[in-house]
């Protein structure tokens, strides 16, 4: 028996709350918002038709808070919650709460998320459901001599990995014996504060590898769906930042391969919804298990963009216990598509994040170009949350002319108040290695070790020198507007239309 | 008329501006540039050189002299000061404002979890100095360059916020 849903309240913020509230809207479902104080404002409160606030600024005060969210899902009358990615999108005790509240979870079941969030109990099940696994085992912390002798049978170079991880958040690379017993502090002691629980352990580190994952789609009447790959090795920090569909290196034969090892641990787990099954993919493309995402993933929308599917209908419909109504030999393949995180952080210092106002907002547009922005122009950027702030998609034909559409389209983004990864993609376009798609996990620390991301022609840094200049001069001479000829308005109504733009944050 | 040197990523240029009634007339490495320039607020520039379009956004990081060009999607780091300034500095042996600042300032609002140094400690470039945890990452701050530490005014456990000194340097 299928149950639609009327209302769904998305217990989330930013550009995946309004990409949510989006597919809402196209279906005719009513949306409910949830917000922070620092978030009152924010862009995904405006376009939801409800919104509801759920307390102080940090996530653990209102985001991460179950009764605050199911509260707000009772007073909204929402039948449905959508917890997007991050915050309680992979929490078995609150997809159970809901349960236990007669409210839909758009997710897996509870005990799937708890067992799938398990790095050790994943692992198992993907031996079971009969994956190919990295060697790698589990260590007793609290004996760090006899944790070195493990590290030394699973040899080196080593990653220390959070039980309980995700995100990059509590993980080390260690080279050799000497690093081990600091790695294992640092990455204990992290996992600690990022997910509450300090176990670890470890995995063989393969050399250079591709991470490449496939996504799935799952149904409560038995039918699982792969649709196809995603290439996510350009990452920083071991977090993605640039994502493709397809793999330049991926073929029909493998893609076959990883898709039906991706469904075989979905029914091994009893998956349902929309999910993503991770791996490692060696330079001579042997592939690995990673992990199970059992949420939506951040750079779904290329996988959108060439399968022509809507993931978020698709959970939605799910969730409404519908039957699928694909196919897997329905899923055809179109085109390329690339995706490029755009985060307030600078990438000339280490990528740290970078607060503060925005002061002139400008998107992009134009054939093939998707922007999923969770901010709008005059929007503070708060230190309590993630600090991407949109994800920028380009299609294309082939692999080529996705990324020139990509190229163009960061060129036309414009943001002021705040140091972006926007210079940082366009120069990484550019590498030859990555147009050749010649990539690994490892490209971003190999290709520019320094950070140093300013690379340009001749020509550029010229016209560079000439801006620099003509912005002293003006700037000094206070010149308003001079832009030759006789027809330059008074200066007295430019500097006044300058001082009145200044009030509206400065610049059009 | 205004005489600059442009330093852009190691290259330096000469850059002659004047205004008149008709224009522009500027002069780069003693070569003539037709400009147009449009000034669309605070930070944003429209302008032609030699009739190649270019939309510029000039970025401050709080030194006079350095800013970052951000156009064509690229963010260029340049450094300007006066020429004859800029001479006179040379002629007397003295480095740029390139040279590391005495204080090293927190990059972001955090809790430092980490002081790795002591004062009096010598600290070649890139080796971890503090690490601050800001958005549940732990971000470890290396040395920007061959540096002697002066003094560690914030301890381990201490919350920082964006631009609070955490260590001075000899």
């Amino acid at each position: 028996m299928s149950q639609k849903i009327n209302k769904i309240l998305i217990a989330n913020r930013g550009e995946i709350a309004v990409r949510v509230i989006r597919a809402c809207r196209d279906l005719g479902i009513k949306s409910v918002a949830v917000f922070s104080e620092c978030d009152a404002t924010a862009y995904h409160v405006r376009v939801a038709d409800e919104a509801y606030p759920i307390g102080p600024s940090p996530s653990k005060e209102s985001y991460l808070v179950h009764d605050k969210i199911i509260d707000a899902a009772r007073k909204s009358g929402a039948d449905a919650i959508h917890p997007g990615y991050g915050f309680l999108s992979e929490n078995a005790e609150f997809a159970q709460r809901c349960q236990d509240e007669g409210i839909i979870f758009i997710g897996p079941k509870s005990k799937t998320i708890a067992l799938l969030g398990d790095k050790l109990q994943a692992r198992a099940a993907a031996l079971e459901a009969g994956l190919p696994v990295v060697p790698g085992a589990t260590i007793e912390q609290d004996n760090v001599d006899k944790a070195i002798e493990e590290a030394e049978k699973v040899g080196y170079p080593i990653l220390i990995k959070a039980a309980a991880g995700g995100g990059g958040k509590g993980m080390r690379v260690v080279e050799n014996r000497d690093q081990f017993a600091e790695g294992l502090q640092r990455a204990a002691s992290e996992a600690q504060s990022a997910f509450g629980d300090g176990r670890v352990f470890i995995e063989r580190f393969l050399k250079r590898p591709r991470h490449i994952e496939i996504q799935i789609l799952c149904d409560q009447h038995g039918n699982y769906l792969h649709l196809g790959e995603r290439e996510c090795s350009i990452q920083r920090r071991h977090q993605k930042v640039i994502e493709e569909s397809p793999s330049p290196v991926m073929t029909p034969e493998l893609r076959e391969r990883m898709g039906t090892a991706a469904v075989n641990i979905a029914r091994q787990t009893d998956y349902i919804g929309a999910g993503t099954v991770e791996f490692m993919v060696s330079q001579d493309l042997e592939f690995f298990f990673l992990e199970v995402n059992t949420r939506l993933q951040v750079e779904h929308p290329v996988t959108e963009m060439v399968t022509g599917l809507d993931l978020v209908q698709e959970q939605i419909a799910i969730a409404e216990n519908r039957p699928l109504s694909l196919k897997q030999e329905d899923i055809a393949f179109s085109g390329h598509a690339v995706e490029c995180r755009i985060y307030a952080e600078d990438p000339q210092n280490g990528f740290v994040p970078s607060t503060g106002t925005l002061r002139n907002y400008r998107l992009p547009a134009g054939p093939g170009v998707r922007v999923d922005s969770g901010v709008v122009i005059f929007n503070d950027i708060p230190i309590f949350y993630d600090p991407m702030i949109a994800k920028l998609v380009t299609w294309g034909e082939d692999r080529d002319q996705a990324i020139r559409r990509m190229q163009r389209a960061l060129r036309e983004y414009r943001v002021s108040g705040l140091e972006t990864t926007i210079g940082f993609h366009q120069v990484v376009l550019d590498n030859e290695k990555f147009r050749a798609g010649d990539i690994s996990t490892s490209f971003l620390a190999e290709e520019y070790p320094d950070n140093n991301y300013s690379q340009f022609s001749e020509r550029l840094a010229e016209s560079a020198a000439i801006a620099a200049a003509l912005d002293k001069f003006t700037n000094e001479r206070k010149i308003a507007d001079i832009n030759g000829g006789t027809n330059s308005p008074s200066k007295w109504k430019v500097t006044h239309r300058k001082a009145g733009l200044r009030n509206y944050g400065g610049t059009f | 008329m205004a005489h600059y040197l442009v330093n852009v990523d190691g290259r330096e240029y000469e850059v002659e501006i004047e205004y008149r009634q008709e224009g522009y007339r500027l002069m780069i490495n003693g070569e003539s540039r037709s400009v147009q320039n449009h000034i669309l607020g605070q930070t944003r520039r429209m302008m032609l050189i030699d009739g190649d379009a270019h939309e510029i956004d000039v970025r401050s990081h709080g030194y006079e002299n350095r800013k970052t060009i951000f156009m064509h999607g690229k963010e260029i780091p340049v450094e300007i000061e006066d020429y004859n300034l800029a001479q006179l500095r040379k002629t007397a042996g003295m480095k740029s404002g390139k040279e590391v600042e005495k204080v090293l300032k927190a990059p972001m609002p955090g809790l430092v979890l980490e002081v790795k140094v002591a004062a009096g400690d010598r600290i070649a470039k890139g080796q971890p100095l503090i690490i601050i945890e800001a958005m549940k990452m732990e971000n470890v701050i290396k040395a920007p360059a061959d540096v002697v530490i002066k003094a560690t005014p914030v301890g381990s456990g201490n919350s920082v916020e964006k631009g609070d000194p955490l260590l001075e340097f000899e």
